[in-house]
């Protein structure tokens, strides 16, 4: 069967979150960590979160948003994964195109990412958020499986459209809500693959 | 390096009849659960699949502490399905044959290795000394399961291990030995286990695994089952 991976980035592919880690460089765990505290309580929507993210980050120039996003770790057994099967794999990631492009194309697979207005290496906004089954909906044309692996509460829209689900706790148990409409799950990066070459 | 390269174990079902409310697999035996005895025994098998559904993230939770790499399949629908279908779910996509096994179930640690040594075609089926209260008999001769039944008694039972092609599972309805019935007769093989339904199957398991083996080889050591 022509199969596809959908997968999530940040805890899934990098060995550490992304966006603390941009924080933690730039002296504003506090804002993002608060942010973080309101998302996952519910208290405000994943794409406002992630817009007052990008509003708390964008006087910093995208260049040295990419060198720290350049410095995070990847899951080695997964980029072997996705390099080995890059005409079926997809990054599908809310964060912004222009910040996670040297991780995208260390692992050389198509990718949907929320998309950044930008000017002379500056941020000025944002064009688009990436809603993830919109992603998921766009490969259907292509292919008759797509199996989803995410860790947080904003893979769920990814795992409704899927038809495989598979919840990753490599980095951090995999959000509950996740867990509960999951197929697999899995805490360890071979396990992962192990099962992703079952499909 | 095992010849048996998946291995599902079924741990979904409620264990209401031990009457303890939590999954029959965290049953201790000797100071250790079920279930840890399972996954230590398979540390060979490079694939184990855990299938989950009765207080799940406990079940989880112990599972990875002896096996981080363990997959973790899930059967929501556990209080309404049987074993058969959570073995079709935990070989989902394998291509394989596959050991499957149930979590209340314990085994004689060098008898499950000779059976995985004796794994080479699918089916296999296990069979055991007839002893639980909630036992499926089965009439063995040449080594071949002839018939499974709830009523007429033999010395052998349904020892709910088996080698299968993968797919095995994901059709049939009721029981696991209910799917094997079309197929009969089957190949079958000693192992000496012991399936804890009742608390009185545990009384049973500490004064019976202390006796002589039943596969015509006297047990090396009683207190194997403890280690």
């Amino acid at each position: 069967m022509n199969t596809a991976v959908a997968f999530d980035l940040d805890g899934t592919i990098t060995c550490e979150e992304i966006l603390p880690l941009i924080a933690a460089e730039l002296g504003l765990e506090r804002e993002m960590r608060v942010l973080t505290e309101l998302t996952l309580s519910g208290a405000i929507a994943f794409e406002d979160s992630f817009r007052l993210r990008c509003a708390a980050l964008r006087s910093v120039s995208i260049n040295k948003v990419r060198s720290i996003v350049d410095s995070v770790q990847l899951s080695p057994a997964i980029v072997e994964f996705i390099q080995q099967n890059s005409e079926r794999c997809f990054v599908v990631t809310g964060n912004l195109d222009v910040w996670v492009a040297p991780i995208l194309k260390r692992l050389g697979c198509g990718s949907f990412t929320s998309v950044a207005r930008h000017e002379n290496g500056q941020l000025l906004g944002l064009t688009s958020v990436l809603t993830k089954s919109d992603a998921i909906d766009s490969l259907r044309d292509q292919f008759e499986r797509i199996v989803a692996v995410g860790d947080s509460v904003n893979d769920l829209p990814m795992f409704e459209a899927a038809d495989v689900r598979v919840a990753f706790g490599g980095v951090h148990d995999p959000a509950d809500g996740l867990y509960d409409v999951a197929d697999f799950v899995t805490y360890e990066e071979n396990s992962l693959c192990r099962l992703l070459n079952t499909l | 390096m095992s010849a048996v390269k998946h291995a599902v174990i079924a741990a979904a079902g409620f264990g209401s009849r031990l009457g303890r409310g939590y999954p029959k697999c965290m049953v201790e035996f000797r100071g250790k659960t079920l279930l840890e005895r399972q996954l230590e025994l398979l540390v060979d098998v490079p694939n184990v699949r855990l299938v989950v559904g009765f207080r799940e993230k406990e079940v989880v939770k112990l599972a990875r502490s002896v096996r981080p790499d363990v997959l973790i399949v899930r059967n929501p629908a556990y209080a309404s399905t049987t074993t058969l279908t959570s073995y079709g779910l935990g070989a989902r996509y394998l291509q394989k044959p596959t050991l499957f096994m149930d979590a209340d179930i314990l085994f004689e640690p060098p008898s499950l290795a000779r059976f995985i040594a004796a794994c080479k075609n699918a089916p296999l089926v296990g069979y055991t000394t007839a002893r639980t209260h909630d036992a499926v008999y089965v009439d063995v001769r040449d080594d071949k399961v002839h018939s499974f039944s709830r009523n007429s008694q033999s010395e052998h039972e349904w020892a709910n291990i088996a080698f299968l092609p993968p797919a095995y599972c994901e059709s049939g309805s009721g029981n696991v030995f209910e799917r094997f019935t079309d197929d009969l007769p089957l190949p079958a093989h000693f192992i000496d286990s012991f399936e804890v339904d009742r608390p009185s199957d545990l009384a049973l398991a500490e004064a019976q695994y202390c006796g002589q083996g039943t596969d015509g080889l006297p047990h090396s050591d009683c207190n194997s089952l403890a280690a």
